[in-house]
């Protein structure tokens, strides 16, 4: 086994099989349990707004957020990063491997669930099947974006999770909303510009071109590999308290 | 390695925290064989092992490993190895998985076969397959070796690795030790016990508030430092008499008359050692114990420490 | 000067001058209020150094800053002669504030509540508490409440801003008194619900959860999901199952008590009802759950092995 899937395989086994995994599998699955409810309530069966509302701008963020911090900073937090950095591996392939796992992982936790939403909602049709695949593909890159942007910020600073969700709920939640020159510093415009491109469904305000918004995510993407290869690089200990 | 270059080599090093002075202007070499790190807690001992493998950067001076710097460069690890005191290991993992993990991220050729050595090494056949939650501490150092021997590095650093060892696994680790230094491995390992240091180490450095405080064979320290006094103890057929005779001798500055015995304080033990029976001899009194009451590390230590 | 011997035949033991303490010692009550004390300056980080009080800080201010803001407006409004028109479009009020600032709310007891619960869990000095006159229940008590009055703390001073601008910008004081002194006992019905239930909510979370990041995390999620939830299945229209869930989202319930206690509230003429349940449901549901948190809080120190 290569070192690097070694480091993948590792990275992933600190993830999977915890009590937190569990939850956050919970939460992806959500969108599922309101359309079953819409379905069974009767209810007017349109699966933009769960995709919309409750993923893209709540679920997935929160997914990555959860999934990002822990690929790296609960384990400098507890200390096991210490032996994956004793190792003869270059840093950037460490962050290739904690990043892509905690990228893979969320697309896998909130992506199949989102599909089933569409088609639970929508039937198999075209139109559904449009809409629904557009807003994952949406989410798929976004969530990228997240969930590398979040690795990063694990390594920035202890409190990553408190920033993370300061950055979704009061950045990305209010003021984008207010001040509309943010909006090409918010993850969550970039992905509901590629929503909006590719569903042509309304997203509330006027949603950024599917171009500026690929280039936005390719800039958190690229900008969070480069912050992460450069702090594992000048990484050090804690002083022992 | 190139012969010639000391395995390991610290340059007017220190290392600072804001205010705080963790190590303090710390200069040796070492080459093959056993050192202990020497120092109470807070002395700066760890902080001296992260920043020699690489886990911290010197505030000042230079840290090299095998002539080269020991920061910045994770090419390095595959010659060192590290078995830290405080960091933690997955709980989950069991003891073989992590070993085999360790062994998989050095991109050794047969991790399998190195693995199991390693297991072996350390004798922990029996509880390999079970997780290291479920380790005595003494297991958790063990695995923690294992993990750092997978790749049979050069240069060796451990820390306190003796902490919640029985006796018995002690001794095996200090023959294991011995082994090693003795195939031309560079070997470091703190401790604040003396005796571990006595029994395993053939050269000392002794740590304390961060600045190294003496280096080199522990008797050799001893001798160097004259302006303490070397105490004896003598049994002698007239202890008065003789006491008398010694006052006169430059070196002894002290002498006390004990139960059946004579205490005697000297300042220069060469001039003491070759005075000594000369000066019995012409009093006409026998000595029949002379007895050097403090040559142990331990009162090494606590003068150093003292001052 | 004797060279120690290793042997002795007999021991010693010496008098240093240690003394016991016969004197009178302070109750149960002395002891939960100074945890109780203690908590809140955890939850403020005050004690700590500088770092820890950045996170409450921060949020104590995002929360207070639309207060100052309002009042500053409200001022320069009454000067340019504009007061009465302020009065009708602004959207910061009393009524409005607790939905303005929930989500401050949400973060400062996601961020600090796993602190004073979950801290004193991971390093296992639980026992040193239990150990002496404060009982499990008061140690519970005392960091619930600590939780409580941290974030009444956020939710009044806001309030209070709010207040003492409209008396002091007012053209009549007498009368700006007037205006304000019945929103008083409103607001703080409102605060004191508020505070009591998502410090309960976050409590019960915290106390099973003592690694820090699970819990913030899974505060926020209990906060935030929920009502996105509840709204979308609003939205597309299937009512009575929305209103069910609306109970079970502490954040939806704040809402509706706000609702209850202000009535619809009106912005720039238009009106937003929550009316899909009558107001007192949303008080009992709201008093329920803080009763609920309370007694798991407790039943979880009472049964947690030390």
């Amino acid at each position: 086994m290569t070192a690097f899937r070694a480091l993948t395989v590792v990275t992933l086994r600190a993830l999977l099989g915890r009590r937190r995994t569990l939850l956050i599998a919970l939460l992806g699955g959500l969108p599922i349990l309101v359309a079953v409810l819409i379905r069974v309530g009767g209810g007017r069966p349109d699966a933009a707004p769960i995709l919309d509302t409750l993923v893209i701008r709540t679920v997935l963020p929160l997914v990555a957020l959860v999934l990002g911090t822990a690929a790296l900073g609960s384990e400098i937090d507890d200390g096991t990063v210490i032996f994956q950095l004793l190792k003869p591996i270059a840093r950037w392939r460490i962050a290739l491997a904690k990043t892509s796992v905690a990228a893979g992982m969320t697309a896998a936790l909130v992506l199949p669930p989102m599909v089933v939403t569409g088609l639970l909602l929508g039937g198999i049709n075209p139109t559904s099947i449009g809409l629904a695949g557009g807003f994952t593909i949406a989410a798929l890159v976004g969530g990228i974006a997240y969930a590398v942007g979040f690795t990063a910020l694990g390594l920035v600073t202890s409190r990553a999770l408190i920033v993370g969700l300061g950055y979704t709920l009061i950045w990305e939640g209010v003021l984008a909303g207010i001040l509309e020159g943010t909006r090409f510093l918010s993850i969550r415009q970039a992905t509901l510009g590629v929503a909006a491109s590719l569903t042509g469904r309304d997203v509330g305000v006027e949603p950024l071109t599917p171009t500026v918004s690929l280039v936005i995510l390719a800039a958190v993407v690229v900008t969070g590999f480069a912050i992460a290869t450069l702090r594992l690089r000048r990484f050090q200990v804690r002083a022992a308290d | 390695m190139t012969a010639g270059v000391p395995a390991i080599q610290l340059d007017h090093v220190s290392r600072w925290y804001g205010n705080v002075v963790a190590v303090n202007d710390v200069s040796f070499a070492l080459g093959p064989g056993v050192t202990g790190l020497l120092g109470p807690n807070g002395a700066g001992k760890t902080t001296l092992l992260h920043l020699l493998a690489g886990l911290l950067a010197p505030s000042a001076g230079a840290v090299r490993v095998a002539g080269r710097p020991a920061f910045g460069d994770p090419s390095i690890y595959r010659f060192v190895g590290l078995v830290p005191e405080r960091e933690a290991v997955p709980d989950y993992l069991t003891g073989r998985e992590f070993v085999r993990l360790n062994a998989d991220l050095q991109g050794l050729g047969d991790p399998g076969a190195a693995t199991d050595r390693a297991i072996g090494t350390v004798e922990l056949g029996d509880a390999a397959d079970r997780p290291i939650g479920t380790y005595s501490k003494g297991m958790r150092q063990r695995i923690k070796l294992a993990s750092a021997l997978v790749h049979e590095p050069r240069i060796l650093l451990l820390d306190e690795p003796f902490n919640g060892m029985d006796p018995r696994q002690r001794l095996h680790m200090m023959d294991l030790l011995r082994r090693m230094a003795a195939e031309g491995r560079a070997i470091l390992f703190s401790s604040h016990i003396l005796e571990e240091v006595e029994r395993l180490a053939e050269a000392v450095l002794v740590v304390y508030a961060g600045r190294l405080a003496a280096s080199g064979d522990f008797r050799s320290i001893r001798r160097l430092m004259t302006d303490r006094p070397h105490r004896f103890t003598i049994r002698s057929s007239d202890d008065r008499g003789l006491a008398a005779a010694l006052l006169a001798h430059p070196a002894v500055f002290g002498l006390e008359l004990l139960d059946g015995r004579l205490a005697v304080q000297a300042s220069d033990l060469t001039g003491f050692a070759r005075g000594i029976a000369p000066i019995a001899r012409s009093a006409g009194i026998r000595l029949y114990e002379l007895t050097a009451t403090d040559d142990t590390l331990e009162s090494v230590f606590s003068y150093l420490v003292r001052r | 000067m004797t060279a120690p011997r290793a042997t002795q035949a007999t021991g010693n033991i010496y008098d240093l001058g240690y003394r016991g303490y016969d004197g009178p010692r302070l109750g149960r009550v002395t002891v939960g209020l100074g945890l109780l004390r203690q908590s809140l300056r955890e939850a403020y980080g005050i004690g700590r150094g500088g770092r820890a009080k950045i996170a409450p800080f921060v949020l104590l201010a995002f929360a207070v800053f639309p207060a100052i803001l309002a009042v500053g407006f409200r001022a320069l409004a009454a000067q340019t002669g504009a007061g009465e028109q302020f009065e009708q479009e602004v959207p910061i009020r009393h009524d409005t504030y607790q939905s303005v600032t929930s989500l401050f709310v949400w973060l400062f007891v996601a961020a600090q509540a796993p602190e004073l619960f979950g801290r004193d869990q991971r390093y296992g000095v639980l026992p040193l508490y239990f150990s002496r006159v404060l009982t499990r229940v008061d140690y519970a008590l005392a960091r619930t409440g600590g939780v409580f009055i941290a974030i009444l703390i956020v939710t009044v001073v806001p309030q209070l801003l709010l207040t003492i601008g409209g008396i002091l910008a007012a053209s009549d004081p007498v009368a700006g008194l007037g205006k304000e002194l019945p929103e008083i006992p409103r607001y703080l019905a409102v605060c004191v619900l508020e505070s009591g239930v998502f410090s309960g909510v976050a409590a019960v979370v915290a106390a099973y959860t003592p690694r820090r990041a699970y819990a913030v995390a899974a505060i926020i999620a209990l906060f935030i999901v929920p009502p996105i939830v509840v709204g979308i299945i609003t939205t597309l229209s299937v009512p009575d199952v929305a209103r069910v869930l609306l109970l079970a989202s502490p954040s939806d319930v704040i809402d509706g008590v706000n609702g209850a206690i202000y009535g619809p509230l009106t912005l720039g003429g238009e009106t937003f009802v929550l009316a899909t349940l009558p107001g007192w449901v949303y008080i009992v549901t709201a008093l329920g759950f803080v009763v609920a948190s309370l007694a798991i809080v407790i039943r979880r120190y009472l049964t947690i092995t030390v």
